[in-house]
């Protein structure tokens, strides 16, 4: 997959471990190259212009994720800084940046009928249908990737058109096929659709992850008296973290948020889930900016959790990955 | 995502005996379930959607459950109607645009992942996991107000930097300056993806790689074109064409900022559908549309098609 | 009083007392749904109300109340659901438009049952539909000028009759005053919609079969220049109307505004956001000037219709719930609790002197509606074609080409069902 010679020259810079073997974490790998690369550059005067050009290589970096990462945030900041204002300090001619946090924006915004009604709602449709989709996905994604068989190009032409579906133009459609099917007002069909719309982005990307673990480590474990089926779960599977971690965020936050069909498919209060509510403090009698805003935060936050969860276990799974290398 | 040796099943002979049937059937097997769901709902929903295309079809129709065929009266509207040849340029400068900067910003982003510590990695990616997760509400609530004529962010900025004549500056003014900051916002939310998705790709990637190409002082620049381009080719074309997609498809943002306005100056396709359908309930015309809207990207896309299905076949 | 009372303890056991409701015999559903829009009804009310029926009827009533997002769409889909609401609120220039779906079950033949002949006829041309009925008038609210009396005695206006006055007032504090005379944003269409029937003008008029956009005419024109002349005092930018942001709560409270117009909770809320914020003003209330002395500015009579669905899982009950609630008894406890006149003049309890009610009551009679057409739901939808004409010929355009636009857009929209 790479120009040869530069692998084999990883071979003798790798101080870590024989013959390309991982490097633990990153931090690690960087020491390891820093010490090689000083160890290696021979005069001083070379030595002197590498390590200034990494200490520039080192700030520079730095700067520029700072104001990247102020610029990305500030908007969710702003989510976050309203949802503990005053209702008077929210909108205002010259912003308000210094105030006494308050917490009647999450108790108004949490204090409504079925609020943990919405809460499990959201929680059952967004999880089942990430692992449905999970689940169907790679099984679809394996044989896509490993197996020959007719209707494989047409499989994943299927799968790449199906990434184009209009589905917010569709939500009138599917309302009319749930309400002829007798299906509205539940949290299963919301889930079934949700999988759905996630299933061939996940396909997709599963497919991907799988196609790039090599073949010979599966058949290395066939060897060792596997099935194929043990094979996949022993060998394969390990390694899809991040492939698992990048669908599973994609898919939990394309349900986590969804709106517009809850709206329509669900009239029930009681089939309603976390994103109507969050809408419903904007009425025509006046914005509770502060209860939609602290609304919002509570809703974000899953993900964020699910995200670092996430990122720890693909640490792991991505040093693994690096084995093929 | 290496090159791979094409072989079906290794080693049949190795294989614990099963029938030649149940091998044959496996793959098919493996991807029913997959099939069955895309066909039921996604295929129903879009046949129906064909149908309703060819009907009259409103808030009358949907609400006494009665069908009154059109033919194709709704097309003929569609694409008679000057305004929707003209959505629909605006809508793939749009999209060009937008993707482009995705792309690139993405791209740089998922880069710098890659060049930094461990905790400022963990800072950006969190910055950029809080962007992609905040829900459309917010979000566009939020850009709302940064860009408010009265109670604006950003005329607030102006004015305490001194500049003059941003007391009242409406930013919404124009189609233009709406799909500006239209852009802003989806850039914002995308860009996430892209970055994060970039850097999981190359961290699978031995970073020893890397070293050694600077080390053998190739400049950035080369070593992106030399090592990342061609690792993460599969990656660039699928991303590409998923955010080609997806923005071609962003709705509530261009809508929650200015209702397509103003004077429907920054109607993108998409919008015009809704404002048909949900807005004025026309479930016919609405339909049409995105019928008309669907044909036009596969076409669009055709060519993209061609080039993953042949990387497809590189890679099997 | 007694009721009262009594309300206030069955409310707290409501919930638990359901099971033991299903003992009607009906055979069908033993609970009644009824969609209300959030802030229309005061809770005490609605819980009092249901009260009373549930221990006539021995049926429990789901209030459950809808948010304005997206809510066209939940209608039209909930009315053609099987049993998925009973009773519904519909805005009243939206009626017609759901009447003529037959998704709104004929209530013509319930006219004695429902007092017809004892409603304001004003706010029954909405609920009527083909001459037939569709639904049962509930309240209705109109606009007054909300004005600070600490800031108009500084500046040495006085309240005025005419428009003429109006402007002369507003000069006044302009000229003596840092205040904002009026907040008068680009696209307040309800307001606009007063000058235009001032001038004898209208938004559209029948012709033959359909209907004709008249936007393009020299009443609307008219109309459009005594807006700018208001508009001119104002600081608001020209391409937002009164929702966006909220002028009660999120505008007023952060300005120094001496004159706007609204709606009466509207003053209520601007009134606590304003002490929150830690300012007292004392707010006067007057009718929209008209043209001349001896008459008032027009208004939209905006407000709500009760209706029963077609498709209603419980269509008697349904009935005799919109029956109750509309009563003369119901509205007349109903007019104590808002500042929304109800829907006949039985009901109308003492106003105070001076308040918003009085006020509103004295301009009812200059109540006008939107061309009562089964298309003019559509007009108002976003993006909506009066509201672009507005913001441009407040920028500048001419009001022939900005209106001539519009029309052609106003005609399609208003001809469609």
């Amino acid at each position: 997959m790479t120009p040869d010679k530069l692998t084999d020259r990883i071979g003798d810079v790798n101080v870590a471990g024989p013959g390309g073997a991982p490097p633990a974490g990153d931090p690690v790998r960087q020491t390891v190259a820093g010490t090689t690369r000083s160890g290696r550059g021979g005069g001083e005067a070379a030595a002197a212009r590498a390590l200034r050009a990494k200490r520039f290589g080192q700030i520079w970096p730095n700067v520029v994720a700072l104001l990247l990462s102020a610029v990305f945030i500030f908007p969710v900041y702003w989510m976050l800084a309203s949802s503990f204002k005053e209702r008077g300090d929210i909108l205002t001619k010259d912003p308000v940046f210094f105030f006494v946090p308050t917490f009647e924006n999450y108790s108004r915004a949490m204090g409504v009928d079925l609020f943990w009604t919405y809460v499990v709602n959201s929680l059952v449709v967004t999880l089942g249908a990430v692992a449905l989709a999970l689940l169907v996905a790679l099984a679809a994604g394996f044989a896509i990737a490993r197996m020959q068989f007719r209707g494989r190009r047409a499989m994943v032409l299927v799968v790449m058109m199906a990434q184009m579906a209009p589905w917010e133009v569709l939500i009138i459609v599917m309302y009319l096929n749930a309400r002829d099917l007798e299906m509205l007002n539940s949290i299963f069909t919301l889930m079934l659709i949700y999988f759905v719309m996630a299933l061939p982005f996940t396909i997709w990307t599963l497919r991907g992850f799988i196609a790039a673990v090599p073949k010979e480590l599966e058949e290395a474990a066939m060897i060792d008296g596997c099935t194929r089926t043990q094979a996949f779960f022993r060998v394969i599977f390990p390694l899809l973290a991040p492939g698992l971690m990048a669908t599973s965020i994609f898919g939990f936050i394309m349900a986590w948020n969804e709106f517009a069909m809850v709206l329509v498919l669900n009239k029930s209060p009681e089939a309603s889930t976390l994103p109507l509510w969050l809408a419903s403090f904007q009425t025509q009698f006046g914005n509770d900016w502060g209860a939609t805003m602290a609304a919002s935060t509570l809703v974000t936050l899953p993900v964020l959790i699910l995200f670092l969860i996430l990122q720890r276990r693909v640490t792991g799974g991505m040093s693994a990955g690096a084995v093929k290398g | 995502m290496s090159a791979k040796t094409p072989d079906v099943v290794a080693a049949p002979d190795r294989q614990r005996e099963q029938g030649r049937a149940l091998t044959r059937l496996l793959p098919y097997l493996l991807i029913a379930p997959a099939v069955i769901a895309l066909g039921l709902v996604l295929g129903g929903t879009l046949f129906r959607n064909v149908l309703i295309s060819l009907q009259e079809f409103g808030r009358r129709q949907l609400i006494s459950r009665t069908t009154e065929w059109a033919g194709l009266d709704n097309y003929v509207e569609v694409l008679t109607n000057d305004r929707f040849w003209s959505t629909l340029v605006r809508t793939f400068v749009f999209m060009a645009a937008n993707v482009v900067l995705i792309m690139v910003i993405g791209t740089l982003c998922g880069l710098l992942l890659l060049r930094l510590g461990k905790r400022m990695r963990l800072v950006l990616s969190i910055s950029l996991v809080l962007a992609w997760a905040m829900p459309i509400i917010p979000s566009t609530t939020v850009f709302r107000w940064i860009f408010d004529t009265q109670f604006g962010l950003v005329n607030w900025l102006m004015r305490t930097l001194g500049f003059s004549g941003y007391d009242q500056h409406n930013w919404f003014d124009s189609g233009l300056s709406t799909l500006t900051i239209a852009t802003l916002l989806i850039v914002w939310t995308s860009v996430p993806f892209v970055a994060l998705n970039l850097y999981a790709g190359l961290t699978t990637v031995s970073g020893e790689i890397y070293e050694a190409a600077r080390m053998d002082g190739a400049s950035a620049w080369r070593i992106f074109w030399s090592i990342v381009l061609p690792i993460m080719k599969p990656f660039f074309l699928i991303t590409t064409f998923l955010e080609i997609i997806w923005v071609f498809k962003a709705f509530a943002q261009i809508y929650a900022l200015n209702g397509g306005g103003p004077n429907r100056a920054s109607e993108t396709l998409p919008v015009m559908a809704y404002v048909a359908g949900m807005g004025q309930q026309q479930y016919g015309i609405a339909a049409a549309i995105s019928v008309v809207t669907l044909l036009i990207l596969v076409v669009a896309m055709s060519f993209y098609f061609r080039l993953i299905l042949k990387q497809e076949k590189e890679q099997s | 009083m007694k009721r009262k009372l009594m309300a206030a303890a069955t409310v707290a056991a409501m919930t638990a007392s359901v099971a033991a409701c299903g003992t009607g015999g009906e055979g069908s559903s033993d609970t009644l749904t009824v969609w209300l829009m959030t802030g229309s009804a005061p809770e005490p009310w609605l819980d009092e109300l249901n009260a009373a029926f549930e221990e006539e009827h021995g049926v429990e009533v789901n209030v459950e109340l809808q948010e304005w997002n997206g809510i066209q769409e939940r209608v039209t889909t909930a009315l053609s659901e099987d049993g998925t609401v009973d009773v519904l609120e519909v805005g009243n220039t939206q009626t017609p438009a759901f009447a003529a779906t037959s998704g709104l079950a004929d209530l013509t033949d319930l006219k004695d049952q429902l007092g017809y002949d004892a409603w304001y006829e004003s706010t029954l041309a909405t609920a009527e539909f083909d001459g037939r009925l569709h639904a049962a008038p509930w309240y209705t609210a109109n606009r007054a000028v909300i004005y600070d009396k600490a800031m108009w005695e500084e500046a040495g206006a006085e309240v005025p009759t005419t428009r003429d006055e109006w402007v002369e007032a507003l000069q006044l504090i302009e000229d003596n005053t840092d205040y904002e005379p009026i907040y008068m944003p680009g696209q307040n269409f309800y307001v606009f919609a007063g000058f235009v029937w001032d001038e004898g003008g209208d938004f559209a008029v029948e012709d033959g079969d359909g209907w004709v956009g008249t936007l393009d005419s020299p009443e609307v024109e008219a109309a459009m220049e005594f807006y700018s002349q208001l508009q001119s005092f104002s600081d608001s930018p020209t391409d937002n109307d009164e929702a966006t942001p909220q002028q009660a709560t999120e505008v007023i409270p952060q300005s120094e505004v001496a004159t706007w117009i609204g709606l009466p909770w509207q003053a209520e809320a601007a009134l606590d956001a304003l002490a929150e914020e830690g300012r007292d003003v004392d707010y006067g209330y007057f009718p929209i000037p008209g043209k001349t002395a001896d008459t008032l500015g027009s208004v939209f009579l905006g407000g709500s219709n009760l209706a029963v669905a077609e498709r209603a899982g419980n269509k008697d009950m349904a009935v005799e719930w919109l029956t109750m609630a509309t009563s003369a008894e119901w509205m007349t406890k109903f007019a104590e609790a808002t500042p929304m006149l109800p829907n006949q003049e039985a009901a109308l309890g003492e106003t105070e002197e001076g308040s918003f009610l009085e006020v509103m009551g004295e301009t009812a009679a200059y109540g006008e509606f939107f061309p009562l057409a089964p298309g003019w739901a559509n007009v108002e939808v976003v993006p909506n074609p009066i509201k672009e004409m507005m913001t441009a010929v407040l920028d500048g355009e001419a009001h022939e080409s900005a209106a001539g636009t519009a029309d052609a857009e106003l005609t399609e929209r208003i001809n469609r069902d």
